[in-house]
């Protein structure tokens, strides 16, 4: 039974993933290259752009078109992968079952665990949108991510504190779903998915 | 409960800590604002958009940290702007300059007024937006055809040659659309 439930988090990630790949299915390849590599030909390019070079004969390549803004892109899917894995999150801890108990703690203790109750299923939901998140970010921010920038840099930072956050759900998600017997996660959780709004905020 | 309280605590802490240490009165703004601010602080002063919009691209304060608008819009510097003679009367300019460096970089809260911030805090002041390492970083990949071979874009500086929505203060790729090159992201 938990098994095919981490298939179905692993076809769910799968697929998103082959969403996100979708929305950059151009001709355009990543530009993988370190920044120091690209520093000389960047200036010559800066450079060779200026107006005072500019030939007189340019020739337009194809009719303009009036714009219209894209449907569906990466940004986008990374931008709503991120909001939905909140709201996911919000309703994972607003069905956390109550633990406390005021008379007959022990009979209360006793009781089986719900492990694939709503919260359950929802903190899972959570976790693979999390990770879809993250990866969805890495294909489609992976050149805004520069540690020459620093640390106070907001992509940078954007991109440590929701990795970091996410891997932290996902520890607290394990950590509850492979353990006999009740075990405390909440706070970890809530770090994890604090991490992660402070993530967007910082880049909203 | 307690542990609800040291959360907040915690997402208030990192809030403060990793935001740039300029406070300004905008923060709380910025804090609690539910509108993107993704790009950069739109222009808005008429007079500074009409005196620099008149010639070019009026570009955000935000583009730029407050040193580079001072060395800028110095009276001297006006008098060859980039080979141009941009004088202006001494109130006009005064209205400007504190314009531009009340709302330059250092000051705001928008996402990418904060990376040329922090990326402009050290070393001289830049006089060109192209100047700046992130921006000649992210335009990098663009063939030179599409530039400076572009009859309707010419030069890196036009900025809403290609940012469909540069008056508005975003940047970002899914509003570029490149003259000639529909489609080219």
């Amino acid at each position: 039974m938990e098994s095919g439930i981490k298939l179905k988090c692993t076809l769910a990630g799968l697929l998103m993933l082959t969403a996100a790949n979708m929305a950059h299915a151009g001709d355009a390849a990543l530009n993988l290259s370190l920044p120091a590599e690209n520093k000389t030909a960047s200036s010559f390019m800066l450079a060779s752009n200026d107006t005072a070079n500019l030939p007189l004969n340019v020739t337009s390549a194809t009719p303009a078109n009036e714009f219209k803004p894209a449907m569906f892109t990466g940004d986008k899917l990374h931008q709503y992968l991120g909001l939905t894995t909140i709201a996911l999150v919000g309703l994972t801890a607003a069905t956390a079952p109550d633990n406390s108990c005021e008379t007959n703690c022990a009979a209360a203790g006793q009781q089986p665990r719900q492990t694939h109750g709503t919260h359950a299923q929802l903190a899972k939901a959570a976790g693979a949108m999390a990770i879809a998140t993250v990866t969805s970010g890495l294909i489609d921010h992976w050149n805004d991510f520069h540690l020459e920038d620093g640390f106070r840099d907001p992509d940078n930072l954007h991109a440590l504190l929701g990795a970091t956050g996410a891997l932290v759900m996902v520890y607290a998600i394990n950590k509850s779903a492979n353990s006999a017997v009740p075990t405390s996660h909440a706070g970890i959780a809530e770090l994890g998915a604090a991490l992660m709004v402070v993530a967007i905020k910082l880049t909203w | 409960m307690f542990k609800k309280f040291k959360i907040a605590a915690l997402l208030a802490s990192a809030l403060v800590i990793t935001a740039p240490v300029y406070a300004q009165d905008s923060m709380t703004e910025w804090l609690f604002s539910i509108d993107r601010m993704k790009g950069v602080k739109p222009v808005t002063d008429k007079r500074y958009a009409k005196e620099c919009g008149d010639c070019h691209f009026a570009y955000q304060p935000g583009l730029l940290p407050g040193k580079s608008w001072k060395k800028l819009l110095a009276a001297d510097a006006l008098k060859n702007h980039f080979g141009e003679n941009a004088e202006l009367d001494p109130s006009t300019r005064d209205a400007i300059l504190d314009y531009a460096v009340n709302n330059a970089a250092e000051t705001s809260w928008y996402k990418r007024s904060r990376k040329i911030a922090v990326a402009t805090e050290q070393g001289p002041a830049p006089l060109r937006i192209t100047e700046l390492h992130y921006i000649s970083r992210v335009h990098q990949h663009i063939p030179e055809k599409m530039i400076k071979g572009n009859k309707e874009v010419k030069s890196l500086s036009m900025c809403n040659a290609c940012h469909t929505e540069a008056s508005k203060g975003v940047y970002d790729s899914d509003t570029v659309n490149i003259p000639n090159y529909p489609g080219y992201n």
